[in-house]
């Protein structure tokens, strides 16, 4: 693990683990970019003192 | 900038980011090695651009002509997500009162000690009512929800029960609970009609739950709630809430464990809503909750790789999905305007009308009442009205945020109470910063799914692509 960026991550005080999972790869292997997007009927009716997240439920 | 119309007979020709009438796309940094974030706030468009080819992509590129195409319809989206819902549930409070004493409860004290409840056939009457109503909203085929909230609508499970068995047929249902009442008895009724049901358990040990909730003699419940979850194994519909205060950060990795272990479907771990002063007194620090929270996340996914069990963490789950399929978040809170009264509202046991249950214990937000006003009239009143205009895009710095969209800044209640005024921010602006940043970080290794719900973007459940593109 580059001993850089883990003192760089300590010092911000946030778990970037992801960041330096990926700073291992070769980053040129990597797409240049990724941009997806998907949709459906919008279902949404929960808040955050419950939890409402089966899309199956109301139907 | 109008990023939306892209008026190609305008001066502008709308071909330049950031230039007259071209998209807005801001760059913004997600804390990976290799990738930045750029966003369109206005229609939560994104990609993640390797960081070698921002200046290219930036230029009249390939994803810029694959955007444009794209721009209205998404701008058309967002808007219905944002302007155009319907109410489909309720979330029903049939008592004032609660066992419990929780430090940073939103139901104020005097209720839960020595509030009343709701009689039987009034909570009946309103269901009857709710119903009505519903069948001029609710599409065909589609069946609203009714959850039953409070304070702890279990002392009160007689009417609970009576008005369960009365509209089986009418609504799905669900209990959000303490778990203290939920014995063998509670659940086999609630099981046999498919009731989801939700427990509260703040800490994997008695000594961190009981720092947040005791009973009012201040006796500890964290036992009863684990034997609840011992019993609810199996059970399909179950899931547990944890409020995430300064009592409990060190412990959410231990807590996550707890949960996994006892096959907890689903569970959330909500930063406390800090609307009421007593939960302003456990308030954690922005920066130790999303340090506290990712290490919970990161621990959710290390198990999932070792037992192939996910465990998904909703409100995290509604982040994710607030990018990846705007229409497809579950939870209301993170968008602007939120869900309380106009996706949902609150029924208090006198038949008050709120936008919300977090709204339950301010008076001055109390839209109507059920059982003598119009629900449609109560929806349009001028208390809802302040919740349902309270609009990210006027809010200062929000309104300037790339991540606006998949924000939300919460909540209303909040940002009333604690700072002064709904065009205020909310309470933990530098929290969705760093949890909007590693949702992108694990979107661009990959991992996204992970942390979601299997089939969540099956095309039999309803979901289809409206944007793919790699740019190898
Ligand atoms: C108000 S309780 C009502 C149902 C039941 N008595 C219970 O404890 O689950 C609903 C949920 O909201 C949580 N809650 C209460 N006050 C909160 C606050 N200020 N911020 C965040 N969550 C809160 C509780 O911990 C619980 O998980
Ligand atoms: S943001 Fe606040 S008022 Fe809006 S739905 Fe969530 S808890 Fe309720
Ligand atoms: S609260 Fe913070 S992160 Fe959320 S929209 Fe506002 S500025 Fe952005």
């Amino acid at each position: 693990m580059p001993s850089r960026e883990m003192k760089q991550s300590v010092e911000n005080g946030l778990v970037i683990a992801a960041e330096l999972a990926a700073g291992q790869a070769d980053a040129s292997a990597k797409p240049k970019v990724i941009a997806t997007r998907k949709r459906c009927e919008a279902d949404g009716v929960g808040l955050s003192h419950y939890i409402l997240m089966d899309r199956k439920a109301g139907k | 900038m109008n990023a939306v119309s892209h008026n190609l007979t305008a001066p502008s020709a709308g071909r330049y980011a950031n230039l007259g009438v071209g998209p807005t796309l801001l760059p913004f940094d997600i804390g990976h090695a290799d990738y930045m974030a750029l966003s369109e706030p206005e229609t939560a468009f994104w990609a993640l651009v390797r960081k070698d080819q921002l200046a290219a992509t930036l230029a009249d590129g390939p994803l810029m002509r694959s955007y444009r195409e794209k721009a209205a319809d998404f701008a058309r989206e967002l808007h219905a997500l944002r302007f155009e819902l319907k109410p489909s549930a309720v979330y029903v409070n049939p008592t004032e009162r609660c066992n419990l004493n929780c430090t940073y409860c939103y139901i104020p004290e005097g209720m839960r000690r020595s509030g009343q409840h709701m009689a039987a056939d009034k909570l009946i009457a309103a269901l009857e009512r709710l119903k009505v109503y519903f069948g001029t909203v609710v599409p065909e085929g589609k069946k609203p929800r009714i959850i039953f909230h409070g304070a702890e609508p279990l002392m009160n499970r007689g009417a609970l029960f009576a008005a369960i068995d009365a509209f089986k047929d009418d609504f799905v249902f669900g209990v959000q609970t303490n778990a203290t009442l939920l014995d063998d008895e509670v659940i086999a009724f609630l099981a046999d009609r498919q009731v989801s049901i939700g427990l509260s358990l703040d800490g994997p040990l008695a000594e961190t739950t009981d720092a947040t909730r005791l009973t009012f003699g201040g006796k500890s419940v964290h036992g009863k709630v684990l034997r609840a979850m011992d019993a609810l194994r199996g059970y399909a519909s179950w899931s547990v809430i944890a409020t995430c205060t300064e009592k409990n950060l060190d412990q959410l990795v231990p807590l996550v464990d707890l949960f996994h272990a006892r096959e907890v479907p689903t569970c959330m771990l909500n930063a406390v809503r800090c609307t009421l002063p007593g939960a302003r007194t456990v308030r954690p620090d922005d920066e130790a909750l999303a340090r506290g929270f990712i290490a919970a996340l990161e621990r959710t996914h290390e198990l999932f790789r070792q037992t192939g069990r996910k465990m998904v963490v909703a409100n995290f789950a509604n982040i994710l999905l607030a990018i990846l399929a705007p229409t497809a978040r579950r939870l209301m809170c993170d968008i602007s305007p939120c869900g309380g009264g106009r996706a949902f509202f609150a029924l208090a046991p006198d038949g008050g009308m709120f936008p919300c249950s977090e709204f339950i214990g301010l008076d001055e937000f109390r839209g109507g009442n059920l059982f003598t006003d119009r629900i449609e009239d109560v929806l349009e009143s001028p208390a809802f009205r302040t919740v349902t205009e309270r609009n990210v895009d006027r809010i200062v710095p929000c309104k300037g945020c790339a991540i606006r969209h998949f924000c939300g800044s919460p909540c209303p209640a909040e940002a009333h109470e604690m700072n002064g005024g709904m065009e205020r921010v909310g309470a933990f602006c530098g929290f969705y910063e760093e949890q909007t940043r590693y949702a992108f970080r694990l979107i661009a290794d990959g991992k996204a799914d992970d942390f979601l719900w299997d089939g969540w973007d099956a095309k039999e459940g309803g979901v289809e692509s409206s944007f793919e593109f790699a740019l190898p």
